[in-house]
C-alpha cells in the first residue's frame, strides 16, 4: 500500500483547502445512494494522489432517495453537495455543478464509475496541450468498452449516425459521462446550455464546435455499470426531440447570448429560460 | 476481473464489481469448508456496492461456520470505499 498517496486523501478530506482548487470534479446525481459513497472513495483516492488542490461537488438532481444525506454524512471538507428541490434533468445538474465550481479545470463524471477516475490524468495532458474541451470516447480507437447491452450498443449506433449526419460533430461518442474542460470553457458552454435533459452533451459539443473551442476526444476504458437509471427507449425519444430544438435554437438565434448566469453565493440557482418561461 | 484461488486464499484482480459478484460467491463456496478464507484486494481498484454486500455475504457465510473473513493487502481506493461506507469497522482486515 503506498502510505502516501492515502495521506494526501486524508488531508484532502480532513482539511478545507486554502488556496483556490486547481481541479474540480463534478457528479450528477439522481437517486445514487447505492452507488456513489463508492465512486466517492475511488475519485477522492486517485485526485489526492495528483497533488494539487481539488474539489469534489455532487449535484444533486432531485433525488427522492437518500443520495444527499449520504454524502453529507461523510463530511469530507473538500467536497461539497448542491441540492436541488426538483428533478431538472442530469444537463441541469452538471451546469449547476459547474456554476458551483471554482477550479481552472473542470470535469464531470458520473456517479456509476463507469469510466475509471483512473483516466482523469489522460484528459487532463490534452487539456495542459492547449484544448479547450477533451471528452472520454467509448468509441475512439483504443477505448476499451465491457459489458455494454446490445439495446445500448443499437442506441449508441443510431445516435452516432443521426447526429454525424445532422450536426457534424468531429466526436466519435458525444455521450459518454466523462468530459473536462477549461473553467472558461466550461462558464462560455454551460451559460448558453439549453437542453436540460439527457443530451445536454450534443448540445454542449454542438456549441463547442460553434464558437471554435478546440475539442479532443481520449479513448477510455468503459464498463457498464449494472442499476443504470437510463431508460433507452424514452432517451431515445428525448434526444431525437433534442436535436430538433437545438437546430431551430440555432436559427432563431437563442445561443447568441447567455441563457443561464452563474449564481452568487447569496442567491439560489437562477436560470433566464426559466424566469422567461 | 479475475479471481484466481489457492486454497483458502482467493486473490482478485481488476474490478470487483456486480458483473463478478456470482463468481466471488462461487469461489468462497468452493473453499475448503472449515478454516478462514482470506481475500487478497492487492490488485482490485475498485469496489462497488454489490461486491461490498457480497463480502459481507461472504463474512457471514464464515463466521456460521466458526470461522472469518480476511481481507488483506487493501489497495488504497478499496481501503477508503470501506472506510467511508464504515464497513472497515465490521470486516477483518488484515
Amino acid at each position: 500500500m503506498n502510505d502516501t498517496n492515502l495521506d494526501g486523501y486524508r488531508r484532502w478530506a480532513a482539511e478545507p483547502l486554502t488556496v483556490p482548487p486547481r481541479f474540480s470534479i463534478v457528479i450528477p446525481a439522481y437517486n445514487e445512494s447505492f452507488r456513489i459513497v463508492p465512486t466517492i472513495g475511488a475519485i477522492a483516492t486517485h485526485v489526492s494522489t495528483l497533488g494539487e488542490p481539488w474539489e469534489l461537488i455532487v449535484a444533486d438532481d432531485g433525488s427522492t432517495d437518500d443520495t444527499v444525506e449520504l454524502v453529507e454524512d461523510l463530511q469530507l471538507a473538500n467536497c461539497q453537495v448542491l441540492v436541488a428541490e426538483k428533478n431538472g434533468g442530469k444537463g441541469s445538474a452538471v451546469r449547476r455543478g459547474i456554476f458551483a465550481s471554482r477550479g481552472d479545470i473542470v470535469l464531470f463524471a458520473d456517479a456509476d464509475q463507469s469510466t475509471p477516475i483512473e483516466h482523469f490524468g489522460d484528459l487532463l495532458a490534452e487539456i495542459e496541450a492547449g484544448h479547450d474541451v477533451v471528452v472520454g470516447s467509448r468509441a475512439a480507437d483504443g477505448a476499451d468498452v465491457a459489458n455494454k447491452s446490445k439495446v445500448r450498443d443499437l442506441f449508441s449506433w443510431g445516435l452516432k449516425t443521426v447526429q454525424r449526419v445532422a450536426f457534424a460533430i468531429p466526436v466519435s461518442d458525444t455521450q459518454c459521462g466523462f468530459k473536462m474542460f477549461t473553467a472558461d470553457a466550461a462558464d462560455l458552454l454551460f451559460k448558453r446550455q439549453v437542453v436540460d435533459e439527457f443530451s445536454f452533451d450534443l448540445e454542449i459539443l454542438w456549441l463547442a464546435q460553434r464558437f471554435d473551442l478546440s475539442v479532443a476526444e481520449v479513448p477510455v476504458s468503459w464498463i457498464d455499470a449494472p442499476g443504470s437509471t437510463v431508460d433507452a427507449v424514452q432517451v431515445a425519444r428525448e434526444f431525437v426531440r433534442d436535436m430538433i430544438a437545438i437546430r431551430r435554437n440555432a436559427r432563431r438565434g437563442v445561443y447568441e447570448t447567455d441563457n443561464h448566469q452563474r449564481p452568487t453565493p447569496e442567491d439560489p440557482p437562477t436560470a433566464l429560460l426559466d424566469q422567461a418561461a | 476481473m479475475q479471481i484466481t484461488t489457492d486454497g483458502s486464499t482467493l486473490t482478485l484482480d481488476g474490478r470487483f464489481d456486480a458483473h463478478v459478484a456470482d463468481d466471488f460467491r462461487t469461489a468462497v463456496e468452493a473453499c475448503a469448508p472449515q478454516g478462514d478464507i482470506d481475500v487478497d484486494l492487492a490488485s482490485v481498484d475498485f469496489i462497488d456496492s454489490t461486491a461490498l454486500a457480497e463480502l459481507v455475504r461472504a463474512m457471514k457465510h464464515c463466521r456460521e461456520r466458526g470461522a472469518d473473513l480476511i481481507l488483506t493487502s487493501l489497495s488504497n481506493p478499496v481501503r477508503v470505499i470501506l472506510e467511508l461506507t464504515r464497513l472497515d469497522q465490521a470486516l477483518t482486515i488484515r
